[in-house]
């Protein structure tokens, strides 16, 4: 009985490793294998892809710009209402606190804080909204100046440059309160957060965007 | 090449000829929209450079990150039991 106990203990796997590196025989254990995971996710990649897309749609409303803008001896065109400088400069801070809070969300959400996170993108939501309010004021009162798509070259690239910014923030937000709801019924946790990620990432592309325009359009 | 060569020749010998459209003609003046056209194509022709290299500086960046994490995650644990490294290290 003894001898059966102790012949039990022996096939035990710590005594037997003991064993096994105390007396020798037997090769060492194998080093663990580290998981050949990928670097980055197919949503992420696909979001960097997509980005990069955008960028050179931007690009090419940009050169328009350029060539129009370079080209022109008088810019504003003659009888075209001033674009609101100052105004567009306070949305301008508006629009780059909503990246901070942005990503203070996702870093909430990877630290497993979901209400500071929730807390977080609701900020981000309501900034890009205050955002997207006051360009809207302010193409009102241009459109009451006589500052139309079709009164000038002027007026074209104003609407067509800012409009299609407007249309992508106004999108990106409509991503944040559908993330905002997804995290707000428990979609995401430390572990997976994909959707907050890219989501972040888009708002950030937006408006990292946003600084570029405001120079071109409003400032040179 | 027999008609690769005289064809070089001519435009060589009439370098107006080449002026096959009218960006060619229109950079080679001295005006603002010149100025204008030319500033549109440097930066056109910039952008899908800086675009690819952040895409690629992106994904070098995760790639790092990632690597960083492994290497956190493995230090407290070492990848073979000290006693097997040192009963290594006895027979050698």
């Amino acid at each position: 009985m003894v001898r059966t106990s102790a012949a039990q203990r022996l096939d035990e796997a710590p005594v037997a490793s003991v064993i096994r590196l105390e007396f020798g025989g037997g090769d060492p254990p194998a080093p663990p294998v580290r998981p050949n995971a990928p670097i980055a996710s197919n949503a992420w990649l696909a979001t960097v892809m997509f980005l990069g897309a955008e960028a050179m749609f931007f690009a090419g409303l940009i050169g328009a710009f350029i060539v129009f803008r370079i080209g022109s001896s008088i810019w504003p065109p003659p009888f075209q209402p001033r674009l609101p400088v100052g105004i567009t400069g306070v949305n301008t801070v508006v629009l780059l606190a909503s990246a901070i809070t942005v990503h203070m969300a996702l870093r909430s959400v990877r630290a497993g804080a979901i209400g500071r996170g929730k807390r977080m993108l609701a900020m981000t939501a309501a900034l890009g909204g205050v955002f997207l309010l006051i360009q809207g004021y302010e193409w009102a009162r241009l459109i009451h100046f006589g500052l139309t798509v079709s009164s000038s070259i002027y007026g074209g690239l104003f609407y067509t440059l800012i409009g299609f910014h407007a249309f992508h923030v106004a999108g990106a937000l409509a991503w944040l309160i559908v993330v905002f709801v997804r995290t707000n019924r428990g979609y995401f946790s430390p572990q997976e957060y994909t959707g907050v990620q890219v989501c972040a990432m888009y708002w950030t592309f937006v408006v990292a965007l946003w600084p570029i325009l405001y120079g071109l359009v409003y400032l040179y | 090449m027999k008609k690769i060569l005289p064809a070089a020749c001519l435009v060589l010998l009439g370098p107006t000829l080449a002026h096959a459209c009218a960006v060619c003609l229109t950079g080679a003046g001295d005006d603002s929209v010149t100025e204008a056209f030319n500033m549109s194509v440097l930066f056109l022709m910039a952008t899908p450079y800086a675009v690819v290299g952040g895409i690629v500086s992106c994904l070098i960046y995760v790639k790092r990150g990632k690597a960083a994490g492994v290497k956190t995650e493995s230090d407290g644990e070492p990848a073979m039991p000290l006693a097997t490294i040192q009963k290594e290290s006895a027979t050698r």
